[in-house]
């Protein structure tokens, strides 16, 4: 059983760049050089499907909706509840932000089942840049409604000893999302790959008594069926899951970072 | 630039190129659904909703006009009905009033008729009696002239006659 877990083919390099930080920088700041890659051709992918998607849906509105139409105005409602309960409604003006996260998330998950690309959200670079803008949400959020003094002196808070804390805590929440959403994607194809490894050993096993011969013909019958199930789960479903949880972590910090006009007024005060 | 196809990234890595094409792709998906996704969309359900409200509402108060009309008229017939009572009621006092008046007339004209009827029959009875008298008084000359057996005239035996017809009455 010979199996590797690698990241994202590299397409396209910078040699200079990339011998530059190859050799002496660790794993995860090895890819300077790499200017196309697998995920960069993902990403593209699910730029074009949702622009498709998203002309495809809107198309013809009419005020005597049409199935899709229907479809479609009770996907975007119920995100527009969706945002409206968890950050409230003077944050309605988030959801397109909140939807194309989710659609991308979606997508970019759901597009490594083609087997022709990779999960763009099996790649922590994209998570990681997702994630800081949430984060570049939050602070902007922050400075423009409470004051850039306000928003240094939330960090004293609520005693100044835990100014560290607050700091690190600040550094780590986008860390701590791109990771959960790259761990999830990206375990899941891992495991999905070990199992594949795993069944062709089995199916060696269990035909072993065949001729050499027969053997390199005959096919490891037991990947059949079983990866499907899993695909479901951690594809589909973890899919579907984390971004949803993505999202609604950006809500609440943005949220949180918004507070309703009256609240606000009382805050100044 | 070198293109390569035998390469892979590090497992768990980071690459600010693919983040700078998240960035740009993310942006690029976000503004374009945006514009033809969302907002139109959005501004479809409202526009919606909204003319819904002002249906129900216009319906709503289209009732009750209904209902303020319908109470209105209820008003009217009630007091339609009262006036209709009323009319009957002066109708009925007027008709017993005039029914009284006849009546009355009517009695007055009895009495009348039945006065000049008795005087009627008084001087009837006075004419006959004068003329039974008459014949009487005649029958009596006659009489007296076959008894006596000479003319009786009633000028010079006016005395005796009389005394007879009185006699013969108290007879």
């Amino acid at each position: 059983m010979d199996l590797s877990v690698n990241g994202p083919k590299v397409y396209v390099r910078i040699e200079w760049l990339y011998q530059k930080f190859a050799g002496s920088m660790a794993d995860i700041f090895g890819n300077f050089g790499n200017i196309v890659t697998q995920t960069t051709v993902s990403l593209f992918a699910v730029t074009i499907i949702l622009m498709i998607i998203g002309l495809v849906g809107s198309r013809n509105l009419t005020k005597r909706p049409g199935k899709l139409q229907v479809v479609t105005e009770k996907l975007v409602g119920m995100l527009y509840g969706l945002v409206e309960d968890t950050m409230g409604k003077h944050n309605s003006h988030f959801t397109p932000y909140i939807g194309t996260l989710f659609l991308s998330s979606i997508i970019g998950s759901l597009i490594g089942t083609t087997a022709i690309f990779r999960s763009a959200t099996g790649d922590l670079s994209v998570t990681l840049a997702w994630a800081l803008v949430t984060t570049g949400m939050v602070w902007y959020n922050n400075i423009k409604n409470f004051g850039f003094k306000a928003w240094l002196k939330g960090f004293t808070e609520p005693i100044v000893v835990m100014t560290p804390m607050n700091i690190v805590s600040e550094i780590a929440q986008p860390i701590s999302m791109a990771f959960r959403h790259f761990g999830n994607v990206a375990g899941g194809s891992v495991l999905t790959s070990l199992i594949y490894a795993a069944l062709a050993v089995a199916s060696k096993a269990l035909f072993g008594w065949l001729p050499a011969m027969a053997l390199e013909l005959f096919p490891p019958v037991l990947q059949a069926g079983i990866p499907a199930f899993l695909s479901l789960y951690f594809d589909f479903f973890s899919g579907f899951v984390q971004a949803f949880v993505f999202c609604l972590l950006t809500m609440v910090y943005v949220a949180a970072a918004c507070p309703p006009p009256e609240e606000l007024k009382s805050v100044k005060e | 630039m070198k293109v390569v196809f035998d390469a892979f990234e590090s497992f768990v890595g980071v690459n600010v190129w693919t983040m700078l094409f998240a960035w740009c792709n993310l942006l690029i998906i976000y503004l374009f659904l945006k514009k033809i996704l969302f907002v139109p969309v959005k501004k479809m359900i409202d526009s919606r909703q909204k003319e819904v409200d002002d249906m129900y509402s216009t319906a709503e108060a289209a009732e009750n006009d209904a209902k303020a009309m319908k109470a209105e008229y209820e008003k009217k017939l009630e007091s339609a009905n009262e006036e209709s009572e009323e009319i009957l009621r002066t109708a009925q006092r007027r008709a017993l009033l005039k029914e009284e008046e006849i009546l009355k007339e009517a009695s007055v004209e009895a009495a009348r008729i039945r006065e000049r009827a008795d005087e009627e029959i008084a001087l009837e009875k006075k004419r006959m009696l004068g003329e039974i008298k008459d014949e009487v008084s005649g029958m009596a000359i006659d009489i007296a002239s076959a008894v006596i057996g000479r003319e009786v005239s009633p000028s010079e035996h006016e005395k005796f006659i009389d005394n007879f017809i009185d006699e013969l009455g108290t007879n």
